[in-house]
């Protein structure tokens, strides 16, 4: 008796935090269509989840005694999806954007990490200007950023989260979309690091151009292989040497895993894909605007790719007398076929939404790779199983698999079409019910 | 010693100098038919009589003998800095703008430094007058017709106001500022051309005011030099020069024109679509930016910039040709032949680089043809002035012999003559 009154107090609780549906320990979601994207579609079965993990699942699978249970009938699972980047979480950085043109259009004056007076502007590579490889995406997370319930309501579980506010911006992390503390989201970190060729713009100090930013680029590689080579040998050898400067700029280089480079057009592609092999970093391309051109390039290289679900479009508000070129003419049309053609070529890639500003507008931009001729369980996979695998999480997330986090989406139809609803999402177990969409989207909201 | 024949030569013709007869030339009138071996009397700087070979002419007239040439009228440019800036990235030298939006008593002419080496190299193409033209802000101040010859720039002055300069408001979405370039919204850009476009309305509000006010005389009339200059304007003795690209703008600025009540000149007119059958309605001219140019867009065909004349001109709008800057203003006459390589008729050609701008900017009782009475303003060449090939043998201006000498030609022999 006291213990189920205090069940109640609890569920009350969460209730009360954040709009939580009264979520039991285990639940069981029976007959209903599974699509694990790991194997094949289970026409009919259960599948169930217990502690934040998923227990069973299968056409024959029981569900236990204890099980809060949910009529699948009529409804499809799927396995949470992930966003391969994002920023989500993270309240200083801006838009996720591919733009590899240098120059100034990266703007922005760097973000100021300590109080007092500005410090001069950077001579060189030495002064580390645009580097906080060191900070961590897992320390920086807020729970209450708004993004996050709206990625969740879109069917979003989890995301890759980066830190893009500089050319060296820090390391990246799983999360998953729902928790009360940082500390419950974390899935895995660093993931690894994004890089962007943002410069510090007019009389920001170095670097200043393009050419600065891949220049300052190598001279970071360069120098954190020396600074790594210079610590082992002090660790073996303290007496007798001096001890190397520490250095936590280049101490968040040597850790991250792997980074990812920004690619648009075919040129872009390929030169860096050529500066990741030269950098001898496990290296992910992302934007891939113009992707569709370069396939083969990719495939040649055994590259990953991260898609930009915001396909390129005709800016909003624009003189009516400009006129298109046909070149971005030919992009906008053609920029949603880059999956299709990468999944010909075979090149494995995973979407990534941050870029978009409604995470609800995924729906959609996916529907578009789609009839672009990507096969619509590719299109789930690329959300799904391929991020997972891009960043080594495949083990726990991407798809419905015994063991794996019970990060699960159950809707009342096909994924990316239309008219279905995402009724449940679970994250780690919980389940969260999407509020219905307000009639009038307000795309303004969230800027 | 180079300058001993010189002053011989003054003391033999003394006060005759802009007195001569040319023999056994081809006279190209451009306002009629050739006439080959023919005699061209010039008096005081004017032009006095077109005969055949047995034109008389008092024993006293110099005769200059340039059998097998041709005398053509000297070219006008319609749009230059000529003189008001030597190297544009040099500050000192460039006396192009005065700050401020409504500056209309500014006259260029006299910011036009006679000692420019830009005129001499110019004039070697075979002009011999150019609009100097102010830059900055909305209204300018006055662009001057300038002769390219004279000691100060009041001997240069054709006219000071040939036209009143107005950079009028675009609906510009690009913009340039320290964070370097951006673009802002339809909307915004719109407002902000809207915000402009009220000012200047309210200036030329305020010209009329004072025009009444001036009018009446009253006792508290305060005379005011920039509204003192809206006067012209006002009364449709000066022309208002706008630049205007493309149908939008072009449309824009001719309601603006009808709206104030003013004449019209519309400059750098690039793409004007529909907008040409307006500008024929109304009669308004319109001078046309360099020929030799790129494609405005990416995807335009590869003789876009060449064949605006032509349309130009078969929708029977008068049109001359302006360099739009300072040194390439010698290109003056290819930029009208190239013209002529994608369809304009020759003639026409040579009439919008010497009649037609004469016309435009009030001048033609004095020159832009070889007429009787009109000023000797002329060049002797060897062929076609819009050739390439050919040459400036000679040039008069207001029948005096103008030096051909150049930076271009002493550099010239100076590198012919190195070991």
């Amino acid at each position: 008796m006291l213990r189920y009154f205090c069940r109640l107090l609890c569920a009350a609780a969460l209730s009360l935090s954040g709009g939580i549906a009264e979520t039991p320990a285990v639940i069981a979601i029976r007959n209903a269509r599974i699509v694990t994207v790991s194997g094949p579609v289970i026409a009919k079965g259960t599948v169930v989840v217990r502690n934040g993990l998923i227990e069973a699942v299968g056409e024959n699978a029981a569900p236990p005694a204890d099980a809060w249970i949910i009529d699948g009938a009529g409804l499809t699972v799927y396995p949470g999806l992930i966003d391969a980047m994002n920023t989500l979480g993270l309240s200083d950085s801006g838009p996720m954007t591919a733009a590899t043109g240098g120059g100034r259009r990266g703007g922005g004056p760097p973000p100021t990490t300590s109080s007092g007076p500005p410090a001069p502007p950077a001579r060189g590579p030495e002064d580390r200007p645009l580097n906080t490889s060191y900070l961590l995406a897992a320390d920086q997370i807020s729970p209450s950023d708004r993004r996050i319930e709206a990625a969740r309501n879109a069917g979003f579980t989890s995301a890759v989260t980066f830190p893009n506010r500089n050319i060296f911006s820090g390391q990246g992390a799983v999360i998953n979309l729902a928790g009360e503390r940082a500390g419950n989201m974390v899935v895995h970190s660093p993931t690894g690091m994004l890089l962007t060729m943002r410069s510090a713009g007019f009389s920001g100090g170095f670097p200043a151009s393009l050419m600065g930013v891949i220049a300052y680029i190598r001279q970071i590689y360069l120098d954190a292989a020396q600074y790594k080579t210079a610590k082992e040998i002090y660790a073996a050898h303290p007496v007798g040497n001096r001890r190397p400067d520490y250095d936590k700029h280049l101490e968040g280089v040597l850790a991250a895993p792997r980074i990812l480079l920004p690619a648009g057009n075919p040129k872009e592609i390929e030169r860096m894909l050529r500066f990741g092999q030269e950098l001898q970093q496990d290296t992910i391309l992302y934007g891939l605007a113009e992707g569709y051109r370069a396939a083969g390039t990719l495939k040649r290289h055994n590259a990953k790719a991260l898609i930009d679900l915001r396909w390129p479009e005709k800016s909003r508000d624009t003189d009516p007398e400009q006129i298109d070129s046909l070149r971005s003419l030919e992009m906008r049309d053609k920029a949603p076929s880059t999956a299709a053609e990468l999944k010909k070529a075979g090149v494995p890639f995973a979407f990534y939404a941050g870029a978009l500003t409604q995470p609800s507008d995924t729906s959609k931009a996916v529907k578009k790779a789609i009839d672009a001729g990507l096969p619509a369980a590719d299109a789930l996979r690329a959300l799904t199983l391929s991020p997972a695998e891009i960043f080594g999480v495949a083990d726990r997330l991407g798809s419905i698999d015994k063991g794996k986090i019970a990060n699960l989406i159950v809707t009342d139809g096909e994924l990316f079409q239309d008219r279905t609803k995402i009724r449940y999402v679970l994250v780690d177990g919980v389940k969260y019910e999407p509020a219905p969409e307000p009639s009038a989207s307000p795309s303004e909201s969230t800027r | 010693m180079k300058f001993l024949p010189f002053f011989l030569a003054v003391a033999l013709f003394a006060g005759a100098d802009d007195t001569f007869v040319l023999r056994g030339v081809t006279v190209h009138p451009v306002t009629g038919p050739d006439v080959e071996n023919a005699s061209l009397l010039v008096v005081d700087g004017k032009i006095a009589e077109i005969g055949d070979a047995r034109l008389k002419t008092p024993k006293t007239t110099k005769t200059i003998d340039a059998k097998g040439l041709h005398v053509y009228p000297g070219m006008i440019d319609s749009n230059t800095e000529v003189g008001m800036s030597e190297i544009s990235s040099v500050r000192e030298t460039s006396d192009v703008s005065e700050l401020g939006d409504f500056k209309p008593q500014l006259r260029a002419g006299i910011a036009v430094n006679p000692a420019s080496e830009h005129i001499p190299v110019i004039r070697a193409n075979g002009i011999v007058a150019a609009m100097a033209v102010p830059d900055g802000g909305i209204l300018a101040g006055q662009a001057s017709l300038m002769r390219l010859d004279g000691w100060t720039w009041e001997e240069m002055a054709i006219r000071l106001d040939a036209a009143m300069h107005l950079r009028f408001p675009t609906v510009s979405t690009a913009s340039f500022g320290p964070s370097g370039f951006s673009r802002a919204s339809f909307s915004e850009a719109r407002r902000n051309y809207e915000a402009r476009l009220k000012n200047l309305s309210e200036y030329f509000e305020r010209a009329r005011r004072y025009q009444k006010a001036k009018a009446a005389a009253g006792a508290g009339f305060k005379p005011d030099l920039a509204l003192e200059a809206m006067l012209p304007v006002l009364a449709k003795k000066v022309p208002v020069m706008i630049s205007a690209t493309r149908e939008r703008a072009i449309k824009d600025a001719v309601a603006w024109g009808e709206k104030e009540g003013v004449r019209i000149v519309l400059a750098q007119v690039r793409r004007p679509g529909s907008a040409l059958a307006l500008l024929k309605e109304k009669n308004i001219p319109v001078i046309l930016g360099p020929t030799q140019e790129l494609p405005l867009e990416e995807d335009d065909p590869y003789d876009e910039a060449f064949t605006v004349p032509v349309e130009v001109h078969k929708a029977g709008v008068k049109f001359a040709f302006g360099s739009f800057g300072n040194q390439f203003s010698r290109n003056l006459p290819y930029q009208a032949a190239t013209a002529v390589a994608f369809g304009l008729p020759h003639e026409e050609a040579l009439k919008s680089v010497t009649l037609y701008p004469a016309q435009i900017w009030g001048v033609d009782d004095r020159m832009g043809s070889i007429e009787k009475g009109k000023s000797a303003d002329i060049i002797l060449t060897d062929g076609d002035p819009l050739e390439v090939k050919t040459n400036v043998k000679r040039m008069f201006i207001q029948g005096r012999e103008v030096d051909l000498e150049s930076k271009h030609t002493k550099l010239y022999k100076k590198y012919l003559a190195r070991p």
